[in-house]
């Protein structure tokens, strides 16, 4: 139930969380990649479902949305000049703040595990603060890990998804596949194995890490009707109505430099 | 010999043909991978090159398509023509192996290995398994010449002969603690028999997998170390353990991999070299990958498994799960997908046979790593894994634990959720007190 709604208007206090470039991303990275996962198991296990042509197209098709999803517009949304936001010192703070994950949200997180088996309340992982009109801190712990362990896979995937799309794949003479498959063959070669082998089964791993983040990101973090107003957010409206305190902090006019770290 | 109208013709021929082959070429090996079904017409085109004055790349590619066979059936009379004058001598040395090549090249039909000694002119000097005369008594005791004694064969080439063509066939065993005493031949360490007759060599071909990169006797066991079996240029994937960088022999090697190797891929490779297409060292570092392997034979950029007869059953997921039937044996471990060769264009057993249309999976023996790297043979790599794990079943755990968590997470976030979880929330202050709507 999105709290938000029982509200009379008056009471709320509406900010952006996401802005549209931001939802669109999220969004295409989701499509790109369930049908990335889809056509791609249905090659690894054979399933019946599909023809293999029309998996491999499917397969290749959403691939370069993933990518660009991923790789220009997840870095334009980070690093992209808001209103007076706008030195590098900032976007650096202001990503360091969102996604990587520190002391604060190692904190929160033993709190939410503790919360878990009855002990103490839940923390606000949303930090709000009012005087700078921008979020401190955004995103649930468990996902700033995701977030990382993903990015190393998207690189991952991609790269031995070169090699199995075409051994051969040279854009404009440069023979990256080759490459890839050279310094593959310098590791696999420790391991008395082949270097091909070794990247099908790296594509494969990496496969099956989006399929387990999917399960806790959608499973854990969503299954929580308090949360549901998240699923609004990133998918339609882009706001949060702090009013609804479940998971947020706000730091307000009158507070102290500082609040934020009694959590 | 030509006429001058006639090398005109030729010449003008070359210049006519020679686009269109090469278009034809690379749209058949890029889209078809080398498909049969263009051969004939393609055989047409070839028949109207002159051979002698083809290229090394347009020879390579007609070497890739037409296999030893036609090859020789559509150039013989050229051939002979280019050979009139030289004699190459070969020298064939058997190491630790099965002589399972030698039988491979025996089993070579058209041409079979005698005619193919005749055609490219060889001398074939010394070769243990088609050799007759070895350790022949004379009245009782071991006959001391040449001709009836092999070992003194082999003295008097090691002495006399020099810029052969040596086939290398097996490992060199260099164990026990270097001394290469586990292999002995006319009593001496076969190790340092090689070394002289390496360093004596214009060109090294090893052909089968103990030779290229040791192969089965590399692989992990209790006496492997003790054994220290070497291949020439490699041992398995190190060229540090080659026996050639051990004893500081620098003639150029080319391997021809494969346990056995195909006799077209060694015949055409020695071919290629007599005749000067591919000339030894300098068109090496073009023809050869990076385990000095044939690119043509051995291509980098395409897989067994792009040209199997099964691939259509692939392609629509249906998997053999049980050997004996009839569709893509991925399932039973077949390493065609990681195989870099021509089998399934080539073929076998006179061009007509492969190991999958035989029922069984590939087990990759080209690759460098063989045959450890395709252990277990009959399952999939990804079941194995590369330390062992089986990825399939750590995802199963982690995502079914994950499925299992989410569950209970979603029990205790609904169903079980206590008045003070609902006061938990992390609003110390009421809505009343933030403000308005901004």
């Amino acid at each position: 139930m999105v709290r938000s709604a029982e509200k009379p208007a008056s009471r709320r206090v509406i900010v952006e969380r996401y802005t549209w470039l931001e939802r669109v991303t999220h969004l295409v990275h989701l499509i790109s990649m369930l049908i990335l996962l889809i056509t791609g198991f249905k090659i690894y296990f054979g399933w019946g479902f599909m023809s293999f042509q029309i998996a491999r197209t499917l397969h290749t098709i959403a691939v370069p949305f993933f990518l660009v999803a991923n790789w220009i517009l997840v870095p334009y949304n980070l690093f992209s000049c808001k209103e007076e936001r706008c030195s590098v010192r900032d976007r650096i703070v202001h990503f360091k703040d969102s996604y990587v994950f520190g002391k604060g949200d190692a904190e929160r997180l033993v709190d939410i595990f503790k919360n878990f088996f009855g002990k103490g309340r839940y923390p606000a992982f949303t930090i709000y603060d009012e005087r700078k009109g921008h979020y401190v801190t955004k995103l649930h712990p468990v996902l700033k890990i995701l977030i990382v362990i993903e990015s190393i896979a998207i690189v991952l995937v991609a790269i031995t998804g070169i090699v199995l799309y075409n051994l051969n794949w040279a854009p404009f003479g440069i023979p990256i596949a080759a490459w890839i498959l050279s310094i593959t063959w310098y590791f696999a070669s420790f391991f008395n194995a082949n270097a091909l082998g070794v990247l099908r089964l790296l594509h494969l791993l990496a496969a099956y890490w989006f399929v387990f983040e999917f399960v806790i990101h959608v499973g854990i973090l969503e299954l929580d009707p308090d949360a549901w107003k998240y699923h609004k957010a990133i998918f339609w409206s882009g706001n949060e109505d702090l009013s609804d305190r479940h998971f947020v902090k706000v730091i307000e006019e009158g507070d102290q430099k500082g609040a934020v770290k009694e959590h | 010999m030509f006429t001058k109208q006639a090398v005109r013709d030729y010449d003008s021929l070359l210049i006519s043909w020679v686009p269109i082959l090469y278009i034809s070429i690379y749209k058949i090996t890029y889209y078809c991978g080398g498909s049969r079904t263009s051969d004939d017409s393609l055989l047409e085109k070839f028949k109207n090159l002159d051979f002698v004055k083809m290229d090394r790349r347009t020879f390579i590619k007609a070497v890739g398509v037409l296999g030893a066979s036609l090859f020789l059936q559509t150039y013989k009379s050229d051939i002979a023509k280019a050979l009139q004058l030289s004699e190459t001598k070969v020298v064939w040395l058997h190491g630790v192996m099965d002589s399972g090549c030698t039988i491979s090249m025996l089993d070579g039909g058209s041409p079979d290995i005698v005619e193919f000694l005749r055609v490219y002119n060889l001398k074939l000097l010394y070769h243990e398994v088609l050799m007759m005369q070895q350790g022949i008594f004379v009245d009782g005791k071991l006959a001391n010449t040449s001709e009836l004694n092999s070992e003194i064969l082999l003295d008097e080439i090691m002495e006399r002969e020099k810029g052969y063509v040596l086939v290398s066939e097996g490992a060199v065993a260099n164990g026990p603690q270097g001394s290469g005493k586990y292999l002995m031949l006319g009593g001496r360490p076969y190790k340092e028999i090689y070394e002289k007759v390496a360093k004596n060599a214009s060109v090294i071909v090893a052909i089968g997998q103990c030779a290229t990169n040791s192969g089965v006797n590399a692989a992990k066991s209790d006496i492997a170390e003790l054994m220290d079996p070497r291949g020439i240029a490699f041992t398995m994937e190190d060229s540090s353990k080659g026996i050639a960088e051990l004893l500081g022999i620098n003639t150029p090697v080319i391997n021809i991999g494969g346990c056995p190797a195909h006799p077209d891929w060694v015949f055409l490779t020695i071919g290629a070299v007599v005749l000067g297409k591919i000339k030894v060292p300098d068109d090496l570092p073009y023809v050869l990958d990076q385990w000095k392997r044939p690119k043509v034979f051995f291509p980098p950029d395409h897989v067994v498994h792009d040209n199997c007869p099964r691939r259509g059953y692939y392609d629509r997921g249906e998997f053999d799960l049980t050997v004996g039937g009839e569709k893509c044996l991925w399932k039973l471990g077949c390493k065609g997908p990681y195989s870099h060769a021509d089998c399934g264009t080539r073929r076998w057993n006179g061009h007509l046979n492969l190991c999958p249309m035989a029922g069984s999976p590939c087990i990759s023996c080209v690759e460098p790593g063989f045959p450890d790297s395709s252990r277990p043979f009959f399952v999939e790599i990804e079941k194995t894994g590369i330390v062992g794990t089986d990825i399939g079943t750590v995802a199963g755990v982690a995502i079914g634990g994950a499925l299992l968590a989410a569950g209970a997470h979603a029990v205790r976030r609904t169903v079980m959720k206590r008045p003070e979880d609902e006061e938990g929330f992390a609003g110390e202050s009421t809505p009343e007190e933030t403000g308005g709507e901004k």
